[in-house]
């Protein structure tokens, strides 16, 4: 392994006369926005009238359509469970370590077992804080926090709200989220 | 009534028509901006806005910005003073607006055994008019950047007072070489002479006969109108500009004055280069003349919708230039270009007149 | 003692005859790995880590063992003594579980240091590992974990050669061969905890830390420990960022630092236990008085000037003679300077106490622990107390309090209340003015009419005079809790409340004070060798 450091050297391609002047190349980007303009027009005029037509739009209409999310993206943590229902946490506080944002907060206890030895008496994720690296996943011995729900709702009315307990990530209690009437923060 | 009543009521008339055409359209041009640049992005676009979950294609945004603007807190900076942070806005839109009085709407016509102007303020030098009308409106931006006692505002205000300072100068000597033509600086006059045919049978509009004046005339437009790709002085999400410190309807002011800017030069472009109300064929129809000189001003209207279409599309496909390209591009491009130009108009025409 | 001269990895080293080839190493910088060996206990090279390459020896040598020869060629980086050393380890991690994410001892464990240094190896043992037994209560401080223990028998030895108590041994050989008590006993002498700091590896844990918070958020700050005239050297380790960790408090753990002129190696149970009084609820946190029967909390400023000018006055009326201050060992020699200047030269108070009553002696033994439970009692006898300045005793001061001759009584981090017994209540009836200056809250504080909250030691930079005259730095790992204040500090406020001159606003300067008017403490600066300096 040598320390050395390949540079490939790309030459910037020559622009000629033609682009040089730019009004050619203007009038080019000009026909590609038109023809997308004219193309999607015509497809939302013929489903307007209802006739069948191609989307006239790629996106994804979020709110009325479910959000799609791929399949390795980083969502909201979850903690797994062992085959008896117990959960695989065993308080090491490893991600608590890593976690860039410390968001993280464990308090550990004895666990009953004591090949298990430690456990987590309380875990709480501050997802108001957190920034989604991924690093407590990645530094869990024991694979018991995955950020692989699926879910990226999670927005609420209060901070308080957004900390996560154990009980919620691990899927034994669901998420309450009180809707409040929000505060005027100037009124006092 | 004494034909000075008549003359007045007329002219209000054609004023406040004048306004609302151009405050119309620049309210109308918020909506398809978002919606144009949408469908040529392939998108949807702002459709958000509903009354009792009618959408009608977004349309309602329209109405949901002002009343949302118009309650913001207007805000101005403690350092800031208030006097010309509350005049800027006004001064900018103003000045954009008394533009579209000059703008030749229609031909006069004869009715009731008197002659009747379409024009909202018939000047024989509309040509100056509004570039004058233009240049005042410098002012409301430098005005703004210096009066929020922001050095990011101060900056901006000095980036568009020097842009548009540039392309003025570009944009007299561009307009030089069709007013030599026309051999007028009344817009009215210049929108007859465009009526002739050429070798019978092609209109002889500016476009036709002046095709690099009216590439250079538009570029130099957009340019003035501080719109991409020449939005330097204030560029929404990357470049921090002149109205950073505004708010509320303040700055909806300034968002209009773009608009009404745009359409101020659609409508120079339409009667300079397109004809104006001018449409090969409508004579045929045998109209009496007080309609046919409004069926003109629908004419005009459509080609001013229609060089706004375009000035859109430039608007959303062009990247941006950077600071120095932009001034290069006036100092160095358009306006010995112009000039160039103009010296060959003035030599044809010499040697066509001899 | 004659000097022999040899070369360890290519550096000349000197040494006495004698020494071992581990020690001669360390004193020229270079660490051999060792579990077994410890300078106090003894070299049983058992471990087997310490293998090193000595030109002309058919084999390695276990350095621990190996006493220095003049022209001695000793490599302990050559290629032979690396795979020996990494052998070693990997022979260690056979049986050793690998749980150090739940293991306390994880970031401070010699077994995880000397992997990443010497062996990184992928183990070659295909077999289960042994189970033993887990989670052994072996005393009142002290756990065992059998399966981590590597039978280096450090703790064995401590137990045999320093405390002479051989509560543990090692039973069973061979692989099954574990540490445990001996029948009967329990390890609960007074030193036991010092185990848990010869263990290299998590099989022995104190009990008090267990899984409370992870050793790498901990602040380490080299202090003095407070607990006796011996003023052992430690280090109190604070968990300065994650409060929610255990159980909210800021000081977490207290361990031995190494001072061969004070403690040695070690640290008695008491002393490293008392991190706990650093966050109790019983401290007190504002200055208070009582006003017709009710207390009520003060800022310093009003506290100061109230104070000094109820002093003024009881003074000039009742006379001097009738204060009586108890002030003790536990200041340090700055607040104990202050306490001279206010009382004796300022006030002119009539009665001193500061030599140890029953309140604050206790057992002392021939290890460390000393009778005098406070920290500079020598500090303020070479401030003169006890020797120019006349003491009066706890009996003959409640003898005068009854008799009425004494008008106001000073108590700072003493309760009159506890050594005087049923006899206290009526003594305190019979006094004008009652000022308690502590640090923790007690019997005293509910009656006193004046409540001044004292900084602990743990949050300040102090001097501490011990037994055999050595002066030492306490050094601030934390900030005082509330608005408790320094001793000194509570001292010069009132002294400048009095219109004395107090110009301090740092300890750094009372003690340049200090040492340029008290002769005893001649010639010392503030910044002390981390050893402390002798009288």
């Amino acid at each position: 392994m040598s320390g050395r450091i390949t540079v490939k050297t790309v030459e910037r391609p020559r622009m000629g006369l033609l682009e040089q002047v730019y009004v050619f190349e203007a009038l080019r980007g000009l026909w590609v926005t038109s023809r997308h303009f004219f193309l999607n027009l015509w497809r939302h005029t013929l489903k307007a009238a209802g006739l069948k037509a191609e989307p006239g739009a790629v996106t994804i209409q979020y709110p009325e359509d479910p959000a799609v999310v791929a399949r390795r993206a980083r969502t909201r943590h979850r903690l797994l469970k062992r085959e008896d229902g117990s959960p695989r946490c065993v308080a090491c506080l490893l991600c608590e370590t890593i976690c860039p944002a410390k968001c993280i907060r464990i308090v550990a206890e004895e666990s009953p077992d004591v090949m298990v030895e430690k456990r987590a008496k309380s875990f709480e994720i501050d997802l108001g804080e957190c920034v989604f690296c991924g690093y407590c996943v990645e530094a869990c011995p024991e694979d018991a926090i995955r950020m692989d729900s699926g879910q990226v709702e999670m927005s609420a009315h209060s901070r308080e709200d957004m900390v996560w307990t154990m009980a919620e990530l691990m899927g034994d209690q669901p998420k309450l989220r009180p809707i409040r009437p929000s505060k005027d923060p100037l009124a006092g | 009534m004494s034909s000075f009543w008549v003359d007045a009521l007329w002219s209000a008339v054609k004023v406040l028509g004048a306004v609302g055409f151009g405050m119309g359209l620049a309210g109308i041009l918020s909506w398809v901006e978002r919606k144009q640049s949408a469908l040529l992005q392939d998108r949807i676009g702002a459709n958000r806005a509903d009354i009792l979950g009618y959408r009608l294609l977004g349309l309602f945004h329209m109405l949901a910005d002002p009343i949302k603007l118009l309650v913001k807190e207007d805000f101005v900076p403690p350092q800031g003073q208030r006097f010309w942070h509350d005049l800027a806005p006004g001064l900018s839109l103003a000045c954009a607006t008394l533009c579209l009085a000059a703008l030749p709407f229609g031909d006069s016509f004869e009715l009731f055994g008197r002659s009747w102007s379409l024009r909202p303020l018939p000047m024989g030098a509309g040509v100056v008019f509004v570039l004058a009308s233009l240049s005042v409106g410098v002012h409301g931006i430098a005005m703004a950047g210096w009066s929020s006692a922001s050095a990011y505002s101060l900056l901006g205000g000095l980036r568009g007072a020097a842009q548009m300072i540039s392309y003025e100068v570009a944009m007299l000597s561009i307009l030089a070489a069709p007013l030599f033509l026309y051999g007028t600086l009344d817009l009215a006059e210049a929108v007859r002479w465009q009526a002739r045919t050429l070798w019978g049978f092609l209109p002889a509009w500016g476009l036709l006969l002046q095709p690099l004046a009216f590439l250079l005339f538009l570029t130099a437009g957009a340019a003035e109108t501080k719109r991409a790709p020449f939005d330097l002085p204030e560029g929404e999400a990357e470049i921090v500009g002149y109205f950073v410190e505004y708010s509320g309807m303040k700055f909806a002011m300034f968002m209009t004055t773009d608009f009404v800017e745009s359409v101020v030069l659609a409508g120079l472009t339409t009667a300079l280069f397109l004809g104006g109300w001018h449409l090969p064929g409508l004579g045929l129809l045998g109209l009496p003349q007080p309609l046919f000189a409004l069926a003109g001003v629908g004419v005009f209207a459509a080609k001013v919708v229609a060089v706004l279409w375009l000035l859109m599309q430039i608007r959303w496909t062009l990247p941006r230039f950077r600071y120095d390209q932009l001034l290069a591009l006036g100092w160095k491009g358009l306006l010995p270009l112009s000039l160039l130009n103009f010296a060959a108009t003035a030599w044809v025409v010499w040697g066509w007149t001899r | 003692m004659a000097e022999v001269k040899l070369t360890i990895d290519g550096i000349s080293v000197n040494a006495h005859e004698g020494a071992l080839v581990i020690d001669a190493a360390r004193s020229a910088g270079i660490h051999i790995p060792h579990y077994c060996y410890h300078p106090a206990l003894g070299n049983p090279g058992v471990c087997r880590l310490c293998l090193v390459e000595v030109e002309g020896a058919p084999k390695l040598q276990v350095a621990c063992r190996l006493p220095v020869k003049d022209g001695m060629v000793v490599k302990t980086r050559s290629e032979a003594a690396k795979k020996a050393q990494a052998f070693s380890v990997e022979l260690h991690l056979v049986d050793h579980p690998l749980d150090c994410p739940v293991c306390d001892q994880a970031g401070e464990c010699l077994l995880q240091d000397y992997y990443q240094r010497h062996a990184l190896h992928s183990s070659s043992v295909r077999e289960d590992k042994l189970h033993k037994p887990k989670r052994v209560e072996l005393g009142p401080n002290v756990m065992l974990d059998a399966e981590r223990c590597i039978l280096c028998t450090r703790c064995v030895r401590f137990l045999d050669e320093i405390t002479g108590t051989r509560e543990l041994g090692v039973f069973q050989r061979g692989e099954e061969g574990e540490i445990a008590l001996t029948p009967g006993k329990r390890l609960d002498n007074p030193y036991a905890g010092n185990v848990v700091d010869l263990c290299p590896v998590g099989a022995l844990t104190e009990r008090d830390f267990r899984f409370q918070v992870r050793v790498w958020y901990l602040k380490s700050t080299p202090t003095l420990c407070t607990g006796c005239a011996r003023g052992c050297s430690i280090l109190l380790q604070t968990n300065p960022e994650r409060r929610w960790h255990a159980g909210g408090r800021r000081a977490v753990r207290i361990k031995p630092r190494v001072n061969s002129s004070v403690n040695g190696w070690w640290i008695c149970d008491e002393g490293r236990a008392s991190w706990k009084a650093v966050d109790a609820p019983s401290r007190l946190k504002t200055p208070s008085w009582l006003k017709s029967g009710k207390a009520g909390a003060m800022a310093w400023e009003d506290a100061e000037k109230l104070l000094a000018a109820e002093l003024a006055e009881l003074c000039r009326v009742r006379g001097p003679e009738g204060l009586a201050v108890v002030l003790s060992g536990t200041l340090s020699n700055e607040d104990l300077y202050a306490a001279k200047k206010l009382f004796v030269e300022r006030l002119r108070a009539g009665r001193l106490l500061v030599k140890p009553g029953p309140d604050q002696l206790g057992e002392e033994d021939g290890l460390l622990r000393r009778q005098a439970r406070v920290p500079n009692l020598r500090g303020a006898q070479a401030l003169g107390f006890g020797a120019a300045l006349k003491e009066c005793s706890w009996d003959s001061l409640l003898e005068d309090v009854l008799s009425g001759k004494v008008w106001g009584l000073w108590a700072v981090g003493r309760d009159p209340l506890a050594v005087w017994g049923e006899k206290g209540p009526a003594a305190l009836s019979k006094l004008e003015l009652t000022v308690h200056q502590a640090v923790h809250a007690s019997a005293f504080t509910q009656a006193a009419r004046w409540v001044l909250p004292s900084a602990s030691w743990a949050e300040q930079d102090a001097t501490f005079t011990n037994f055999q005259g050595r002066v030492q730095r306490a050094r601030k790992a934390l900030e005082p809790l509330g608005a408790s204040r320094p001793d000194w500090r509570i001292f010069g406020g009132i002294l400048r409340s009095l219109g004395g001159a107090w110009p301090h606003e740092s300890p750094e300067p009372v003690f340049a004070e200090l040492s340029l008017k008290e002769p005893a403490f001649a010639g010392l600066g503030f910044e002390l060798p981390p050893e402390g300096a002798s009288l």
